[in-house]
This record gives C-alpha cells, sequence and structure tokens, in this order.
C-alpha cells in the first residue's frame, strides 16, 4: 500500500506514556493534520516520523518499506520547526542549498534551484541576505523553501506558523495550503489551532490523551464527532445529558422529551451525551414547548457585534444559540424566549 | 512632599558619583603596578629607587642587546625562552580547544549521572592552590619512566586553561537551540556533519575566546611552570625572574612592558572578535 502507514505506534518516556496506539493510513499527496491540545502527543508523533524520536512499540512504513530505524537525515524528509530552525550563519541562499549540497548536488543545479524556489516563494531578490534581516513571513517562507529543495517524500510542519501574529497567520495558512496543493506533496502539520487545521488539511486526526480520538475530513469531525472529546475540543458546542427514550427520543434532565437521529447502538434508559452546535439552535419569539421547541429563559447575551451568543436556560441544559445581529429580536436577560433543536443537528456521542 | 522629590532628585547622583570614585579606586589599584613597571623601566639610573632619579632609555637598549647578543652569564637567551612560550603557548591553545568543544557540547546537550560532578570538576584547577598543582604534576612527571620537557609544560597548561575555554565554549553552546541541529539532519546532514556545519560556526565567537584566553594563561603562567621547567627549556617569565633573582637589573622592566603590550593586544583582539557576546573568564 503507497502512502505512510502507522502500525501500533507508541511512545513511552519510561513508565509515562507520550503517545500509544496509533494506526493510521497518511494517503500521497494529501495534507494531514495532527490537531489536538498541548501535551497531547502530536509532537511526539510527528519527531517519530521524522525520525528525531525513537519508537518504543509499532511500526512505520513508508510505501511498504519499514523506515523506523531509518536514521532522520537518511530519510529525505522536509521538516520546519516550531522556532524555524534556519541557519543563522548563512544567507537566504545558502540556507535552501545546504540540503542540495550535502547531496553533492553541482554548483550551477543548487544555484538554478534556489532561484527556482525563491521564485516560488517570491523572495528573487533575498538570495544573499542574512535570515536575520528578514521579517517572520519572510523567514516561514525561506523555512518552507529550504525544507522542500530536496523533493522530500514528505513535508512535515510542526506548528510552523506560531510564531507569527494573527492576521499573517491567517494568510500563510492559505500561502502554504496553495504551495502544498500545487506541489501535491504529502504533508503532516502538527497544529492545536482547530481554525488552522479547518482552513489547511484534508484528513484531521484529532489526539488527545494519548491517543488518536478521531480520523476524518475537517466537515466530518466537526459534524459527526466521535466522542465527547472531540466535540468538546473541535468547535463550541452544546454537550448536555439525556437519557434514552426508545425510537429515536431522548428525554432531557427537565424531563422534556426530544426527538433526535436513530442511534442503534443505544439501548433504552442509557444515560448518553449529546451535541448540538450554537448555530444549529433556532431562537423564536415564546411559544408553548411542541415538538423539538423548547420554552426557556435568557441568562446571558454575548453581543460582539458580527454575532450574538445568547445563552438559554431551558429543561435543565443551558444552551448557547448564535445568531447573526438581523436575525436578532432584542433578547435581554430573562425574557421567555422558544429554542428549536433540529432533528438533524442533534448528535448522540455515546456514554 | 518637597524633601521626597529633593531625594529622587539626589540619589542617582550621589550613586553614580560613589560608583565613580570607587570604579577610579579599583583601577587604580589595577593600573598601578603596571604604570610603576613603565616608569621604572625607562630609569635613568643605574639602582631600583622609585621613582628614578633620571630618565633614559639605557635598559631598552640594554635589553635589545641582551636580545640580539646574549651574554655568556646567560644560561639561555631570551630568544630561545621566547619560542618556547610561544611553542607552549600554541599547542596549549589547540590541545585546550580540542578537548573543550567536545567537552561542552557533552555538558550542555548530554544528560549523564555525575554531570553535576563533572562541571564541578571542570573549574578544579581554579581555585586548586598552584603552589601544590605544581609539585603534584612534578611528582607526577618525575614517576614517568620517561623524560619529558615541553610536553609537560603543555599538559600542565592545559590543565589550567581548560576551564576558561570549556566555560567559554559552554556559555556559546547554550545560546545554540538543538532545533537548528535537527534541522540540519532533517536535510541531511549526519549527526556529526550537523555538529561541524552548524553548531561549530555558531559556537565560533566561545571558541575564539576560549582559545584567546588558554593562550594568555598560557603564556603569562609562571607557578605552575616554575616546578616543571629544566634548565634548557624555560618559558619567558621564568627567565624573567631566574634575571632578577640572580642580578636584579631594570632590565626585566622593559622585557614586562613588552609582554604587557602583548597581552594588551591580545585582550583587545578578543573584545573585538567577541563583540558583545561577552566573554567569561
Amino acid at each position: 500500500m503507497s502512502g505512510l502507514i502507522l502500525e501500533n505506534v507508541e511512545k513511552h518516556y519510561g513508565s509515562a506514556c507520550a503517545v500509544t496506539d496509533v494506526n493510521l493510513h497518511l494517503p500521497e499527496g494529501k495534507l494531514v493534520c495532527f490537531l489536538g491540545p498541548s501535551g497531547c502527543g502530536k509532537t511526539t508523533l510527528l519527531r517519530m516520523i521524522a525520525g528525531l524520536e525513537t519508537l518504543t512499540g509499532g511500526e512505520i512504513r513508508l510505501d511498504g518499506e519499514d523506515i523506523g530505524n531509518t536514521p532522520a537525515h537518511l530519510r529525505n524528509f522536509g521538516m520546519v520547526f516550531q522556532s524555524l530552525a534556519l541557519f543563522p550563519h548563512m544567507t537566504v541562499g545558502e540556507n535552501i542549498a545546504y540540503p542540495l549540497k550535502l547531496r553533492g548536488v553541482s554548483k550551477a543545479d543548487q544555484q538554478a534551484r534556489v532561484v527556482e524556489l525563491l521564485e516560488l516563494i517570491q523572495l528573487q531578490q533575498m538570495i544573499n541576505r542574512p535570515v536575520a534581516k528578514l521579517s517572520g513571513g519572510q523567514r516561514q517562507r525561506v523555512a518552507i523553501a529550504r525544507a522542500i529543495a530536496s523533493h522530500p517524500k514528505i513535508l512535515l510542519l510542526d506548528e510552523p506558523l506560531s510564531a507569527l501574529d494573527a492576521k499573517l497567520r491567517e494568510s500563510m495558512q492559505v500561502e502554504i495550503r496553495q504551495l502544498q496543493q500545487r506541489l501535491n506533496i504529502t504533508t503532516i502539520m502538527v497544529t492545536h489551532d482547530q481554525r488552522e487545521a479547518m482552513t489547511m488539511a484534508d484528513i484531521v486526526v484529532v489526539l488527545g490523551e494519548h491517543k488518536v480520538q478521531q480520523v476524518g475530513t475537517p466537515i466530518e469531525i466537526y459534524r459527526h464527532p466521535a466522542n465527547e472529546f472531540v466535540a468538546d475540543f473541535i468547535g463550541s458546542g452544546n454537550i448536555f445529558p439525556a437519557t434514552a427514550l426508545g425510537n429515536g427520543k431522548v428525554s432531557l434532565p427537565g424531563g422534556d422529551a426530544l426527538q433526535v437521529p436513530i442511534c442503534s447502538s443505544i439501548v433504552v434508559g442509557e444515560k448518553v451525551k449529546m451535541l448540538i452546535r450554537p448555530e444549529d439552535l433556532q431562537l423564536s419569539a415564546p411559544q408553548a414547548t411542541a415538538g423539538n421547541r423548547l420554552l426557556g429563559k435568557v441568562t446571558f447575551v454575548r453581543d460582539i457585534g458580527a454575532t450574538i451568543e445568547t445563552t438559554v436556560e431551558c429543561s435543565g441544559v443551558s444552551f448557547t444559540a448564535l445568531s447573526t445581529p438581523c436575525q436578532g429580536f432584542g433578547l435581554s436577560v430573562g425574557h421567555p424566549v422558544s429554542v428549536t433543536l433540529p432533528v438533524e443537528a442533534c448528535r448522540v456521542l455515546g456514554a | 512632599m518637597s524633601t521626597l522629590i529633593k531625594k529622587r532628585q539626589l540619589l542617582p547622583g550621589d550613586t553614580g558619583k560613589f560608583a565613580g570614585i570607587l570604579s577610579g579606586f579599583i583601577l587604580l589599584l589595577a593600573v598601578l603596578p603596571i604604570l610603576t613597571m613603565i616608569v621604572m623601566s625607562f630609569s635613568g639610573a643605574s639602582n631600583l629607587d622609585f621613582p628614578p632619579s633620571s630618565y633614559s632609555l639605557q635598559w631598552y637598549k640594554a635589553a635589545w642587546h641582551t636580545f640580539v647578543s646574549p651574554d655568556a652569564s646567560d644560561v639561555l637567551s631570551l630568544g630561545q625562552a621566547m619560542s618556547t612560550s610561544l611553542l607552549v603557548s600554541c599547542l596549549t591553545m589547540v590541545f585546550a580547544t580540542i578537548i573543550a568543544v567536545p567537552a561542552a557540547y557533552a555538558l550542555t546537550r548530554c544528560e549523564f549521572r555525575g554531570k553535576a560532578v563533572a562541571l564541578q570538576l571542570m573549574s578544579l584547577p581554579l581555585v586548586f592552590p598552584m603552589v601544590v598543582l605544581g609539585l603534584a604534576l612534578l611528582l607526577v612527571f618525575d614517576s614517568l619512566p620517561f623524560h619529558m620537557t615541553t610536553s609537560r609544560l603543555v599538559i600542565a597548561h592545559v590543565i589550567l586553561a581548560l576551564p576558561f575555554v570549556v566555560k567559554n565554549c559552554t556559555a556559546a553552546m547554550l545560546s545554540i537551540g538543538s532545533e537548528v541541529e535537527e534541522a540540519a539532519q532533517m536535510l541531511g546532514a549526519s549527526p556529526l556533519r550537523a555538529i561541524v556545519d552548524v553548531v561549530v560556526p555558531l559556537m565560533k565567537s566561545g571558541i575564539l575566546a576560549g582559545m584567546l584566553l588558554a593562550f594568555i594563561v598560557s603564556f603569562n603562567e609562571f607557578t605552575v611552570t616554575y616546578f616543571l621547567y629544566t634548565i634548557d627549556v624555560m618559558t619567558v617569565p621564568i627567565w624573567m625572574y631566574s634575571r632578577t633573582v640572580s642580578s636584579l637589573d631594570p632590565t626585566v622592566f622593559s622585557f614586562a612592558v613588552l609582554i604587557v603590550l602583548i597581552d594588551f593586544v591580545l585582550i583587545w583582539a578578543l573584545e573585538k572578535l567577541v563583540g558583545e557576546g561577552g566573554v567569561s573568564f
């Protein structure tokens, strides 16, 4: 099977577990994001793929070949570090030519490749600049150019944008994504920023508590989180307890019944966790409870201009609903309000 | 309220003045012996009275004479002592650096048992009484079945210079993150190649500072060398001392001025090379 395959990969430091039981198939030419909170083992996993960290168990295979024991310098993987790790004693051109020099590429070919890459990152004039004289975004681009100079099989990005300010980061996300698609290079990126992962990734691997929690496209992860951890970590969501009544019905802590998509694995009487996204909740003028329309009371309004977050207490649950100013109807704390939970927007997360 | 403002205006000026007087005094203490020596080297009298009754260049002439055509009473010419000194200092510089660079790398990058002890041991020669060290080394070298002359001076000087070189190299190492090294490896450099291509160039100022310090320490060393020199192999400080004990003549002051000049040039070069990075002595 082509692509990168991780089988039962694990890493222990003494008795402490960094990451365990990782089984992944990373297809060729895709951008995969390892997303998770800090300390979930995502960087360790990336470093194991890079060869900078040894495995304590499992196998890593590239195009069918076990590379678990291949030293980092023989893997031909490009990597952009969190600190970028450009060589301060070399110019931009020398930095980019370094991997070519190591491979014995002739001076003329080195020069040609450097020029080609500088064109790609649009820094043609900077070839003789020392890297210390570049701006944050320019350094970022040089680091990427250096990482891809020797046509690596895989590009690894370890939170490469964390040092940039928010605005530059947004534009670099798009730039890296476009570059990756143009070069069609298999890329693995580590990030703790879910917006970054949603923007850039073909496949998101959610890591948490030292394990893979879910693998899927950004929309799958957002729309169909596999468990409470993913539902809580990705986006903001209303997660609330309920009891299964059978026939696609659950009861809320306050006693109201709710119609939800039928989930065969849930038995009657089981306690479950439910998820509904704030943007799926519909607020309307107070009416009597009927079907999935519940009557509640506003407990907090956060109007941040572009959107309005309204917190509504109903049936013993505190829901947060997101609406745009034009949908709003001047709610304030203490007002009664009706909340509709569309059936298809409700997710059963299991126990 | 008004006294408070008055105090605030007075305080910084007062501290500055006090600091100025104090540092002036300390500087004077440091420079006074050198100044005395320089004044004495221009003495026109034939004795060691201070201040001299008249001034001339006679001792420089005498020094030059000794340098070019040594008289028979000298066991060894200054030229020979000078070449020994330079040889010993250069070898000390090279060997101390060869040992210190890997040591600094290991001390910063690797975790091993007894690292704290190793760090402490590294600076032991700085606090160890020189006389005891000299005596100990003499005992060791004399118990060896073979005869060593210049090489035993080099070994002793390397021991004395090592703390300075290791300290400077370690300081330089500390500022180099492990990510640049890993980056070089990811780009295809073997671990050793990564050190040679990336770590050593980034350590350059620390290494150069360490090398120059090793040279200076070795060139000026007296106490330990005094135990280890032989009649046909002696360094400049020993030569000068042997001259003053046999017949104290002011010629040595002219030589001393020369040595101080060399030291000044070296220290100036050190500051230039290292720049704002700073040297740790």
